[in-house]
């Protein structure tokens, strides 16, 4: 356990020195946020939703696509870069030779990277609900428990595959075209969970969600400890 | 000459297509609601079951490699993903075809189709990873993590995708599911045909296989050849 924080602590350490990953991750998800945002109709998410027609879709309801999707290229662009930190530097190289469980490294990373993706979250969602019109008692506070499961699945699957790309070619495209598709039941789960709680003010029987995305998570949080050792080894 | 008993196989199998293609033309009684649209089922079914069929053979070699470091678990797990990828591509442009004409698109978001493209796209990922790893190694390292995360995921987005869309099902065409009220000759053909497809997999596999470690030789023999190579300069003068 304690291996496990220093080596978070390293990454952050790094991180609060270079600032290299978070800015950029803000940065990222905020242009994105005010881009999908700023192609919604003028007061589209605060209006009260007229009964639709069959088969129309209100704009509530691809509100949490739009967020998690812009939250998710982030995060795919912030694991990359973190990940790369470490061959850049040969800080790779020196956690290899140490005597360190491999499984304690992916946790170490993960917790670095779980927290890059909340800071960038706690200043991407409220900015999200500002552009968006969105007034924050009708998202507060059952985005939070969203943002922690969701965070963590996606944090999971970026660390062990960012790791896993850094020595392929054209490694930038390949996480995301590995993270992507593997990462589609927490970005949905998050999706459907945030529309949710915006049209009707509390989950209601989406709340499975969070079963599936906690068993999402329990399930690549297992497969990274286990397969760590094989994605970095030389 | 040895005979290859992998042509033999070959043989087989042509005969057994071309049996079930005239089976399925001539043979087998129309569908009376779909019409002729429906016998594409004999090709699309089959091909869904080997796409399925070869993705949980990427997973089972892909431990195996990861526990034993044996090449050959490795070579059985790419070429599978390969013929696998191949397959789920059969699946989904027959499924459009269907579609159209019983559907009115090509397209429908049934969970059913939608799990079967994600898969599409976490294979295509896998072979392009695996056409870009760089040391070959560590590329097969890697590739069985992919091989078990992708197949761990598949009852997961299957939840996702089916919850997605909520109260609204998108399907409506009641389709041939219960065997009790096909004609026998449907069954038959239909039976063949998985029995077609699934012998067309292990040939493609057996060949597939035969490349990658066709491959391997190659490389090795260039590795003691670069070697040789500058133990031995040239010298002239």
């Amino acid at each position: 356990m304690r291996t496990i924080l220093a080596l978070a602590a390293k990454d952050l350490r790094g991180e609060s020195r270079a600032k290299q990953i978070a800015p950029v991750m803000v940065v990222f998800a905020l242009t994105l946020v005010f881009l999908l945002t700023f192609a919604l109709p003028p007061g589209a998410l605060r209006a009260p939703v007229p009964l639709p027609k069959a088969g129309a879709i209100s704009a509530r309801e691809i509100t949490g696509l739009l967020l998690w999707t812009s939250i998710f290229f982030a995060a795919v662009i912030g694991f990359g870069r973190s990940a790369a930190a470490d061959r850049e530097g040969s800080a790779g190289d020196g956690l290899l030779l140490a005597p360190v469980d491999p499984a304690a490294l992916y946790a170490g990373k993960l917790i670095g990277n779980l927290a890059f993706l909340l800071a960038t979250e706690l200043v991407a969602i409220p900015l999200f609900m500002l552009f968006a019109n969105i007034a924050p008692g009708s998202l507060l506070p059952g985005i939070l428990p969203v943002m922690l499961v969701a965070s963590l699945g996606m944090a999971a699957v970026g660390t062990l595959f960012g790791a896993a790309t850094q020595y392929a070619e054209a490694r930038s495209l390949m996480l995301p075209l590995l993270a992507f598709p593997l990462s589609l039941p927490v970005i949905l789960g998050a999706s459907k969970l945030t529309s949710t709680l915006l049209i009707e003010n509390r989950f209601g029987s989406e709340a499975r969600w969070f079963i599936l995305m906690a068993v999402f998570d329990v399930v690549f949080l297992t497969l990274g400890a286990v397969t760590f050792e094989f994605v970095i080894e030389e | 000459m040895k005979k290859d008993p992998l042509q033999l196989t070959q043989t087989v199998l042509a005969i057994g297509f071309m049996a079930g293609l005239v089976a399925i033309f001539f043979w087998v009684p129309t569908e009376a609601f779909q019409g002729v649209s429906q016998r594409i089922v004999y090709l699309h079914a089959p091909s869904a079951w080997v796409a399925y069929l070869a993705f949980g053979v990427v997973l089972v070699c892909s431990v195996a490699y990861l526990k034993t470091s044996e090449s050959r678990w490795d070579w059985v797990a790419h070429a599978s993903a390969k013929v696998g990828v191949l397959f789920t591509a059969t699946t989904l442009i027959t499924g459009a075809m269907w579609g159209k004409p019983i559907w009115g698109a090509f397209w429908a978001w049934d969970p059913r189709l939608t799990l079967t493209l994600v898969l599409f796209l976490i294979y295509l990922g896998y072979l392009a990873f695996r056409a870009n790893a760089g040391d070959e190694n560590r590329g097969a390292r890697i590739g069985a993590v992919i091989g078990i995360a992708g197949f761990m995921v598949v009852p997961l987005v299957h939840f996702s995708v089916d919850w997605w869309r909520g109260q609204h099902p998108s399907r409506t065409v009641v389709r041939p599911e219960a065997s009790a009220a096909l004609p026998q000759e449907m069954l038959i053909v239909l039976l063949g045909m998985f029995a077609v497809f699934t012998l067309l997999y292990l040939v493609l596999l057996a060949l597939g296989v035969r490349v990658l470690k066709l491959e391997d030789e190659v490389m090795e023999l260039e590795a003691t050849f670069l070697e040789n190579a500058v133990i031995t300069p040239h010298i002239t003068g």
